[in-house]
């Protein structure tokens, strides 16, 4: 199955410190010796994880495991960090065929009044949660980046961290979202293969693959301290997408000394369009990525949300994953009226409350953080 | 055992241990208590006056013995550092400071530049201002000249566990200084800091290695007692270290010889 999948996979078409294709031999050709020697290593490089991707490495799975969890609790320690998404609108301009939100689909369109974001964010704040994601869809006059900003300034006088996961912006928007308390941003490529992110993002303003993979650049010479960015897996060949998200984080990491990147590892879920998966990654595959990435960058977030089942998430905490979402609603309004899961943007798979939740974490021995921020350092 | 002098504190422990990366508060507090630290740090980030269950400052309030010494880690430069501390000593009530500035989130390596222009503010302002430094003997200098009440060069990298990788540097910040300095941050076994107090280290400060052991109290309780054992046998006069043996016909024996 996955030299089947691998062999269709030859097109170059990635922008150059993109491109993927010049390590997938050392992926398909490693051997069991060169995946204990990438585990060895202290200064993992990109052949490196190109092994740790191989089949070969597929068969250390455990001895990948055990290194992850090592410098997780190494940098980490032994908690998990949580935070919570809310939608502020799903009305949407954007043409993504896989997502629950795009402009084709039929389902009703919705977003927050200030009344609503105020009950909204009382309904977090009672979960105890203190981080929060807000989104939207792609711009649109209902929901435009003025009331993206203001929802940031609501937010922000009521929780330590707020970030934001919409449409890509001007490095102008994105210092006025600094400036209004946002702390960071989160924009996934979904695709790193041009070719295939034009064939998925059929119109709109998303559709311009280099105004978006710009946008992190953007974001932090704006001023933001992180940037969350990740692959859709399932849309593109799984292994192929990791090595260019690799090279991405490899160019942040680079160009902006003083930003905060986390990585993120979205698998394409079930939504209401009925959108199927050209690539499935199972969860074997994803959590040989998820520690691929750990043993590359020991310090760097790795994220994982409630897209994920309960059995998994209770699996990757700690030995890998050291940030989690907890109680998502993926509909405008949830938390509140708990409105229908079929017009969410995509399906949730772990849907345990923040109490359960954190007492298998403490089970586990890790303890559940809330509060890893504070106001005064916007 | 003298005591350790921090400004116009004073203090038996030469252990200070830190309160992020543990499994649980009560493991924390436990591990606190154990290893006899009457100077724990902990992140302003950390204090959350809403929700008891995930506040670090209330539960290590609570301690007798123990003085608070909030950090400012998170900050990514000196203003953002000043307003921290100027917020953690109100709400903690305490005046030492931990000033941290790391402004790479992922190697949290310091800021000489802000760690400088912000202990300069802070001991100004009459913090008892203790910088985590890089291990740099010059810096070193030019903080003890800013007013700050000790220095803390790092061994090797926050939780890193590398050990003293930076002792011949540390070292000459020792032979130098006129103020405490303590190894903060990469240690990871009891003999590390053992050898940092023998060395000439006033006190080492330790976190990871405590938060991630195994049974967390019995390791304070082993730093606590490795930071004893060096500071005693520094104190006591370390015999010289010879590379070779002493040679039984001394080559100036003929410089006595009568005229």
């Amino acid at each position: 199955m996955f030299f089947v999948l691998f062999r269709g996979y030859c097109m170059n078409n990635f922008p150059d410190w993109l491109d993927p294709v010049p390590y997938m031999a050392q992926v398909e050709q490693a051997q069991r010796r060169d995946v204990l020697a990438a585990l060895a290593t202290t200064q993992p490089t990109i052949a490196e994880f190109a092994t740790l991707l191989s089949p070969a490495a597929t068969d250390e799975l455990e001895a990948l495991a055990q290194r992850a969890k090592q410098l997780t609790r190494g940098h980490f320690g032994n908690t998990i960090q949580l935070y919570a998404p809310l939608y502020l609108s799903n009305y949407c301009t954007g043409g993504c065929s896989y997502c629950g939100f795009s402009s084709d689909r039929k389902q009703p369109r919705h977003k927050l009044t200030e009344a609503q974001l105020q009950t909204e964010m009382s309904a977090l704040r009672q979960m105890h949660i203190e981080e929060i994601l807000l989104l939207t869809g792609e711009r649109t006059p209902q929901a435009n980046f003025d009331f993206l900003h203001s929802s940031v300034k609501a937010a922000a006088a009521h929780f330590p961290k707020v970030t934001v996961e919409a449409f890509g912006m001007t490095e102008d928007e994105y210092r006025v979202l600094n400036d209004a308390g946002c702390t960071g941003i989160t924009l996934y490529q979904e695709t790193y293969d041009p070719v295939l992110y034009e064939e998925c993002h059929r119109w709109g303003e998303k559709r311009d693959f280099a105004y978006r993979i710009a946008a992190p650049d953007r974001a932090f010479r704006a001023g933001l301290r992180t940037v969350g960015i990740g692959a859709l897996l399932g849309l593109g060949n799984p292994i192929a997408e990791s090595i260019s998200l690799y090279q991405h984080a490899i160019h942040l990491m680079k160009t902006h000394w003083q930003g905060g990147i986390s990585l993120s590892f979205p698998r394409l879920r079930p939504e209401s369009g009925g959108f199927t998966s050209p690539h499935p990654a199972d969860e074997k595959r994803l959590a040989q990525i998820i520690f691929a990435f750990r043993i590359c960058f020991p310090n760097v977030p790795l994220v994982l949300s409630t897209r994920e089942a309960a059995a998994f998430r209770d699996g990757m905490a700690g030995i890998g994953i050291n940030k989690m979402s907890v109680a998502s609603r993926t509909t405008v309004g949830g938390y509140e009226n708990g409105r229908a899961e079929d017009e969410g943007q995509f399906e949730i798979d772990d849907g345990r409350d923040v109490e359960t939740f954190c007492s298998m974490l403490r089970q586990q021995h890790l303890e559940p953080v809330f509060k890893n921020w504070d106001a005064v350092f916007r | 055992m003298d005591k350790l002098k921090l400004g116009d504190l004073e203090f038996s422990s030469r252990l200070l241990v830190g309160t992020g990366k543990f499994s649980d508060v009560e493991t924390m507090v436990a591990a606190v208590k154990a290893s006899g630290a009457e100077i724990v740090t902990v992140a302003l980030r950390r204090f959350n006056a809403n929700e008891a269950e995930d506040d670090l400052f209330g539960p290590l309030s609570q301690l007798d013995r123990v003085t608070l010494m909030p950090n400012t880690s998170g900050a990514r430069n000196a203003k953002e550092a000043v307003r921290a501390a100027m917020l953690a000593r109100e709400l903690s009530g305490s005046k030492l400071i931990k000033v941290e500035i790391h402004p790479n989130p992922h190697h949290l390596m310091p800021d000489p530049i802000e760690t400088y222009e912000a202990a300069q503010t802070l001991a100004a302002e009459g913090f008892v201002v203790m910088p985590y430094m890089p291990a740099d003997p010059v810096l070193a200098k030019r903080l003890e000249d800013a007013g700050c009440a000790s220095v803390m060069p790092l061994g090797s990298a926050i939780g890193s566990g590398h050990g003293l990788s930076t002792r011949e540097l540390v070292e000459l910040i020792i032979r130098d200084s006129g103020i405490p300095v303590i190894v903060d941050a990469g240690l990871r076994a009891p003999s590390e800091a053992a050898a940092a107090t023998e060395m000439g280290c006033d006190a080492v400060l330790v976190n990871s290695a405590i938060a991630n052991a195994g049974d967390p109290s019995a390791m304070g309780r082993a730093f606590a007692d490795a930071v004893t054992t060096g500071y005693a046998a520094r104190q006591a006069g370390l015999m010289a270290r010879l590379d070779h043996a002493e040679a039984t016909s001394p080559l100036t024996a003929f410089l006595s010889t009568p005229e």
